[in-house]
C-alpha cells in the first residue's frame, strides 16, 4: 500500500479523533450555539440603534458585521492550533506523534483540519441564524463562490496558527499571544467596522495582512458590499499570502521541532 | 517459550565491571547492522554539569532482551529517548539496522516502538478501541493488517472487555496495559520500554512477558530500563547498569 494512502488515512484518523473528542463534551455545541445567537442579537440591536455613515441602512451594517462574525470563527480555528499542540504536550501524546511514522509535522497540520472544518460549519450557522432570526439578506447568486474563497482564506490564515504552534513547541507558551492578536486583527481587518474609520497609518497596516482582503471579498460575495479595488486582486492577494506563508510556516514548524529534539525539550510543557 | 540466555557467552565474568564499548566492538564491524546500535552517544543537559551520557555504546542483537538499570537520574530515560529518535544526542548516533532517524525518519519509526515511563500518552476522552485505531493509523499500519492488529492487541493484552470504555474511566493498571498494547501493535522490530511494570499487576506483567517473547521469536530486540533494585521477573540476555554516563555489567 502506498505511503500516500497510509498518510491520507492518518490525516483522516486525526480528524475522526478530534470529532470524537469534541462530541464527548456534549454541552460544547449548545454553548457555542448560544454564544452565536447572543452575538447576533447584540449586533442586530446595535445596528438598529446606531446610524453608521457609509451604510445605506441598518440592515447593511448588520450584514457587514455578520460576515465579520462568521470570519472570526475561521480566525479562531487557525489560532487554536498552538493551544491544541500545548494540550498534546500536557497529555504526553505529542511524543507519540513525534515517534510515529506519520510524524510530528504532518500530525500538527492534520490537527488543523477539524477546527477548520468546524469553523466552516460555525460560519454557515452564523449566516443561517442571521437569515432566519434577523432577516439577513444574502446574495444567493454569489454565495456558492464564497465557499472556495473561504477555503483560500483558511489557507491564508493557517500559517499564522502554524507559526504560533512552532512557538509553543519551542517556548511552550505560543498560545499566550493569540488572544490579543485575534483582537488586534479583528480591528485592523475590519471585522466589526469599516477600516476607513481608522487612522491612516492603521489603514496601511490593515492592507499588509490577509484578513482585510478576505473580509472584503466575502462580504462582496455574501451580502453584496462593495469591494475596495477589484475582487480578483483581493483573491490574488489571499492566494499570494497562502503560497508564500504556508510553505514558510511549515518549514519553521519543522525547524521548531528539530530545535526541541536537539535541546531535548520536545516533550516538555 | 523462554527467553534465550546468553550470559555464558559474555566476555567478562559475572560481577566484573566491563565497559560496554569493548563488548559492542566485538559485535560491530563497519558493515554490521543491528536492530539497535548506540554508538558513542553523549548528552549533557547543562554545560556546567557532567554529561548524563558519556560516549555510551550499546549494541542489541536480534532475538535478545537487554535490561539497563541505574539510580534515579542516571540517564536511562535520556538513553531511551535518544534510541527512540525523540531527542538528539550532542555526539554519537543511534542506528536501527544501520539507519539513523535523521537519515530515514519514517523507516526508523516503523521499526522502533517506545513505551515512555509514567501514565501519559493517552487521549482521556477516547475509548480503548478508538485509541488503538488512532494509533494504528498514525503508526501507518498497512490497511490489510489494520483490523487484525487491533484485534490481536485487544486479545494479547486482555483489553476486550474494556473496548468501549473511555480511557479516563479505566484504572491505572488497565491504562498501562493499553499503553503497552499501543507499543506492540505496529509489530516493531525494536521495542524500548521505560519502566513498563508501572501500575501493572502480576497478570499484566505476564502478558507483557508473552509479548516480549513474541518479539524475540521473530528476531526482534527489546531494551528494558528500570531503576536498580526493582524486581523484574524476566530472564534477560544482558543486564547493564548506567553509572556516570557509561554502561557497566550488572
Amino acid at each position: 500500500m502506498s505511503e500516500a494512502i497510509l498518510a491520507g488515512r492518518a490525516f483522516w484518523a486525526v480528524i475522526r479523533r478530534d470529532l470524537h473528542v469534541y462530541l464527548s463534551y456534549r454541552t460544547r455545541l449548545v454553548s457555542q450555539g448560544l454564544t452565536m445567537v447572543f452575538s447576533l442579537t447584540l449586533f442586530y440591536y446595535v445596528s438598529r440603534l446606531v446610524h453608521v455613515t457609509g451604510f445605506g441602512s441598518h440592515f447593511a451594517y448588520f450584514g457587514f458585521v455578520v460576515v465579520g462574525l462568521a470570519l472570526i470563527s475561521v480566525m479562531y480555528s487557525c489560532f487554536s492550533i498552538p493551544e491544541l499542540v500545548r494540550q498534546e504536550l500536557i497529555a504526553g501524546t505529542f511524543d507519540r506523534l513525534v515517534l510515529s511514522p506519520f510524524g510530528a509535522i504532518r500530525s500538527v497540520i492534520a490537527m488543523t483540519l477539524f477546527p477548520m472544518l468546524y469553523s466552516f460549519v460555525i460560519a454557515g450557522l452564523t449566516l443561517a441564524i442571521g437569515c432566519v432570526l434577523y432577516g439577513l439578506q444574502l446574495h444567493w447568486s454569489t454565495v456558492p463562490l464564497s465557499i472556495p474563497v473561504m477555503m483560500l482564506t483558511l489557507l491564508a490564515f493557517l500559517p499564522f496558527g502554524l507559526l504560533f504552534a512552532s512557538l509553543t513547541v519551542v517556548v511552550k507558551q505560543g498560545n499566550v499571544g493569540t488572544s490579543w492578536l485575534i483582537a488586534l486583527l479583528s480591528i485592523i481587518g475590519g471585522l466589526y467596522f469599516p477600516i476607513a474609520l481608522l487612522p491612516h497609518w492603521v489603514q496601511i497596516a490593515s492592507k499588509l495582512q490577509p484578513f482585510t482582503a478576505a473580509t472584503d471579498v466575502l462580504r462582496h460575495l455574501l451580502v453584496g458590499s462593495p469591494v475596495e479595488g477589484s475582487t480578483g486582486a483581493a483573491i490574488l492577494k489571499l492566494a499570494g499570502f497562502a503560497a508564500v506563508l504556508l510553505p514558510a510556516s511549515i518549514l519553521i514548524l519543522a525547524r521548531a521541532i528539530h530545535t526541541g529534539q536537539r535541546r531535548g525539550t520536545i516533550i516538555e510543557y | 517459550m523462554t527467553l534465550r540466555s546468553v550470559e555464558a557467552t559474555m566476555p567478562a565474568a559475572a560481577g566484573e565491571e566491563t565497559s560496554m564499548s569493548s563488548v559492542a566492538s566485538l559485535r560491530l564491524g563497519p558493515t554490521d547492522a543491528l536492530p539497535l546500535a548506540i554508538r558513542g552517544v553523549s548528552k549533557r543537559w547543562r554545560k556546567d554539569q557532567p554529561p548524563v551520557l558519556d560516549e555510551l555504546d550499546l549494541a542489541l542483537e536480534p532475538g535478545t532482551a537487554t535490561w539497563v538499570g541505574g539510580r534515579n537520574g542516571a540517564g536511562k530515560t535520556t538513553m531511551l529517548r535518544i534510541a527512540a529518535g525523540l531527542i538528539e544526542p550532542e555526539r554519537g548516533r543511534a542506528e536501527v539496522w544501520g539507519v539513523t532517524v535523521r537519515e530515514n525518519r519514517v523507516r526508523y519509526h516503523r521499526l522502533v516502538s517506545f513505551l515512555p515511563a509514567g501514565d501519559r500518552g493517552l487521549y482521556a476522552r477516547l475509548t480503548v478501541r478508538r485509541q488503538l485505531e488512532f494509533w494504528a493509523r498514525i503508526a501507518m499500519v498497512p490497511g490489510d493488517q489494520f483490523r487484525a492488529r487491533i484485534e490481536e492487541a485487544l486479545d494479547t493484552f486482555q483489553l476486550r472487555e474494556l473496548v468501549e470504555r473511555r480511557v479516563d474511566r479505566i484504572s491505572m493498571g488497565q491504562r498501562q496495559r493499553l499503553r503497552i498494547a499501543m507499543t506492540f501493535l505496529p509489530s516493531p522490530e525494536t521495542v524500548l520500554l521505560d519502566e513498563p511494570l508501572t501500575s501493572l499487576d502480576g497478570q499484566g506483567a505476564t502478558l507483557l512477558r508473552h509479548a516480549i517473547e513474541e518479539v524475540l521469536a521473530r528476531d526482534g530486540t527489546v531494551l528494558w530500563c528500570s531503576p536498580s533494585g526493582e524486581h523484574v521477573d524476566m530472564p534477560f540476555d544482558f543486564r547493564w547498569e548506567l553509572e556516570n554516563g557509561k554502561l557497566v555489567r550488572a
